[in-house]
């Protein structure tokens, strides 16, 4: 050390214990890290990756991280987006993790939760936050926090809180002359009202939004089955699975379900062409600035006699900060995340609303929020450390079976021995 | 003008000589001082280089090797080793049979269309050499190469949407069905196919125009005096003095072909369906950056490396031999 450093050092010590008392020196210091100036990384799926083409009408999250920048905290906090797809997202965390610079914050979604906390080492947040943790999530609905606890930790916000729905093209589903509570009501009345909506386009009038395996739990479930067990072993191959499966292998036989890729499903519906999109409640926000039809939403049809139990989806705020100012500047932003104000802006999107704020919904939420009445599971927890692999796994065989490129039980029964490597040892 | 080698050595000599002690002797540690210093200038100026390359290349290499005997995802602090697990994990894997299975499609469909498609596009462009039109389709073939996939992918999945793309429009005004493009497992490879094609045809084509233009013409004016036809001119003059560049374009095609198609399926297709449309490249993107398995991604980047190596050694052992470098 230095003189210059040593003298400046002990002349500091010594004005701190002058202003506080030689006991209050370890606060003064806490008081001053405080202070400190921090910037801290969110990375999220919201934003626009490098490359694209930025959207025309910022996103709430955008305005999200401004209104928290303009409170002045000392925190600010810059938004990145790799990309617009979680697993892309995820994986330049994990790049950035193993480099030593973590983002302080990443939406990771729930389906990794397992690999979040195995693999990642996100931060429970009751190390986070401390005695403030309960304040904060006390303006959460209780039926939410069991979605971001695992092993009795809490492993982050339930910020991106979603369940797919059924949107719809209002103006071919009148021209079919067919009335949508009807043809929402089950998968029966479906399939029967179906062909009256698709002559109207002459094309098949159901697109998948999403990832297959996420509907597919969601279709699995209301019909019974479980795409996972207790123990997070597969149990998609039950009658009530294969038979669910089997069931939008008949909508394709009958022409009524579009085999496609998301983008051009998303392109189709948008462009009119497709009458019903099956994709996440998330996506409401953008669509109803995107289409010139009139656009509605029903819950999904359920199966005649049984209860409707979709799954939830989305993502989680994360923690992945290593270092403690960091780590203060995370949980800052994730208190102004919690608070009505932050809440307000977030709903904007069209996710659910997981706190207990009153926040006025858009139209076309009650879908979503109807099904969140009658009961939203966990989405599939991919089990261990090769977790994203069995979803991929399971993923191809969905989209096979409902392609009819494999038959239902077949298809359900292979991908569940295709797993058994991937599986966790017990 | 600079003095030749030849032309500096004596000095070089000399200057050697002036280390010499008036008795005729070198002094032992001067001598072996200048030794060291001739030995060791030439890998001084190479050593930044060498830096570079040992630690953007080779580092990576032998990292590679090292982590594919490890169950790891670069975060956690324990590194399970699995010796060959990774490797032989992969001889039971079905996606990676189907990637491997497309990569061999690629290469199939895509060396031959990428090396001789644009050889007869610029024959075809070469006879109008002095005209504005060849400019214009030069710029028009080689626009793809300068557009980004993102952007290019963006006009394919418009024009191959199954419900409102052009293609499908144009197939149903003439009485066809229409064809989920991307979404069938039979057709979705051949589109990312096709996206290939038009993607980098324009860079082969203007290598060869630019070899067609280095060919002397006296060559061919004596033939043409003597009779020879067209095919001729091209089968025994044109074609051998090209082969340096059809032989660059060809190894670098076999090389690079399935890091080029990656793009693509990335954007277009995601590799399905049903991985239908993946390659061994795209497998090894999702085995590390969508299934975090740094292990298992590594071992398919050795097989890579170990396959295009050999791919190589292959043809300079037996292409190479029929390359006229004049």
């Amino acid at each position: 050390m230095s003189r210059r450093r040593f003298l400046r050092g002990a002349g500091a010590a010594a004005g701190s214990a002058a202003l506080t008392g030689i006991a209050g020196l370890p606060l003064a210091r806490e008081a001053s890290a405080a202070d400190k100036p921090v910037e801290i990384v969110f990375m999220h799926v919201w934003g626009t990756p490098p490359g694209e083409k930025a959207a025309s009408v910022q996103h709430p999250v955008a305005m999200l991280i401004d209104a928290f920048n303009a409170k002045n905290t000392g925190v600010t906090v810059r938004g990145d987006t790799p990309s617009g797809d979680y697993f892309t997202t995820l994986s330049k965390a994990q790049a950035q993790i193993a480099a030593g610079k973590p983002p302080a914050l990443v939406s990771t979604p729930w389906s990794n939760i397992n690999f979040a906390v195995q693999g990642l080492g996100v931060l429970p947040l009751e190390k986070l936050a401390g005695n403030e943790l309960q304040q904060v999530l006390a303006n959460y609905k209780p039926e939410v926090l069991p979605l971001v606890t695992l092993n009795k930790q809490t492993v982050g916000l339930p910020l991106a809180f979603s369940c797919p729905v059924m949107y719809y093209n209002n103006d071919i589903i009148k021209q079919a002359g067919v009335d949508p509570a009807q043809l929402f009501k089950d998968w029966g009345s479906f399939k029967t009202l179906g062909p009256k909506v698709r002559a109207v386009t002459g094309n098949p009038i159901l697109g998948l939004g999403n990832n297959a395996d996420w509907e597919a739990q969601s279709i699995i479930q209301c019909n019974g089955g479980r795409v996972l067990d207790d123990n997070a072993r597969p149990a998609w191959d039950s009658p009530e699975a294969i038979a669910a499966m089997a069931m939008m292998a008949d909508l394709n036989k009958a022409g009524l379900y579009l085999q496609s890729t998301t983008k051009e499903s998303n392109a189709a519906f948008i462009g009119g062409s497709l009458a019903i999109w099956m994709a996440s409640i998330a996506s409401l926000g953008g669509l109803s600035k995107q289409v010139k039809f009139d656009l509605k939403t029903s819950p999904f049809p359920v199966f005649a006699g049984k209860p409707r139990k979709m799954s939830s989806g989305g993502s989680f705020l994360g923690c992945y900060a290593r270092d403690k100012d960091q780590q203060r500047g995370a949980w800052e932003f994730l208190k102004f995340v919690a608070s009505k104000e932050g809440t307000d802006i977030w709903m904007k999107t069209g996710y659910l609303n997981s706190t207990k704020y009153e926040v006025p919904l858009l139209p076309g939420q009650d879908a979503a929020y109807t099904q969140l009445k009658d009961g939203l599971t966990r989405e599939s927890p991919w089990p261990g450390s090769r977790g994203a692999e069995i979803q991929k796994v399971w993923g191809t065989f969905v989209s096979r079976i409902w392609a009819g490129d494999i038959g239902a039980e077949e298809g359900c029964k292979q991908a569940k021995q295709q797993v058994q490597p991937l599986l966790p040892k017990t | 003008m600079a003095a030749t080698f030849e032309e500096r050595a004596p000095d070089a000599r000399s200057d050697a000589r002036d280390l010499l002690e008036p008795t005729g002797r070198r002094p032992r540690r001067a001598w072996t001082r200048y030794r060291l210093w001739e030995t060791a200038t030439p890998y001084l100026f190479v050593a930044p280089v060498l830096v570079v390359v040992g630690v953007f290349v080779y580092w990576p290499l032998i990292y590679s090797i090292y982590l594919s005997f490890f169950d790891w995802n670069f975060v956690a602090p324990v590194k399970e080793f699995v010796g060959f697990d990774n490797c032989l994990r992969l001889a039971d894997d079905p996606r990676f049979h189907r990637a491997l299975w497309g990569t061999l499609i690629y290469i199939l469909a895509l060396v031959p269309a990428q090396v001789l498609l644009p050889l007869g596009l610029a024959l075809l462009l070469w006879p109008i050499r002095r005209s504005r039109a060849q400019a214009v389709y030069r710029a028009t073939l080689f626009s793809p190469t300068v557009i980004s996939f993102s952007v290019a992918a963006l006009l394919w999945l418009w024009i191959f949407n199954p419900l409102q793309g052009i293609l499908n429009k144009a197939l149903f005004d003439f009485g066809f069905a229409k064809v989920n493009w991307l979404s069938n497992p039979n057709t979705a490879i051949w589109c990312v196919i096709v996206v290939s094609i038009w993607k980098t045809i324009g860079f082969n084509l203007l290598l060869y125009l630019a070899a067609l233009e280095a060919v002397p013409n006296d060559y061919i004016e004596a033939a043409s005096l003597d009779g020879a036809t067209d095919w001729q001119l091209f089968r025994l003059i044109r074609f051998p003095l090209i082969t340096p560049t059809f032989f660059f374009v060809l190894v670098t095609t076999i090389i690079s072909v399935n890091d080029e198609v990656f793009g693509a399926i990335n954007v277009m297709t995601d590799g399905g369906p049903f991985d239908r449309s993946s390659n061994i490249v795209y497998y090894l993107y999702e085995q590390g950056f969508r299934m975090f398995q740094i292990g298992s991604a590594s071992a398919v980047s050795l097989l890579i490396f170990a396959g295009t190596a050999i791919l190589t050694w292959v043809q300079f052992r037996f292409v190479e031999r029929h390359v006229h470098y004049g």
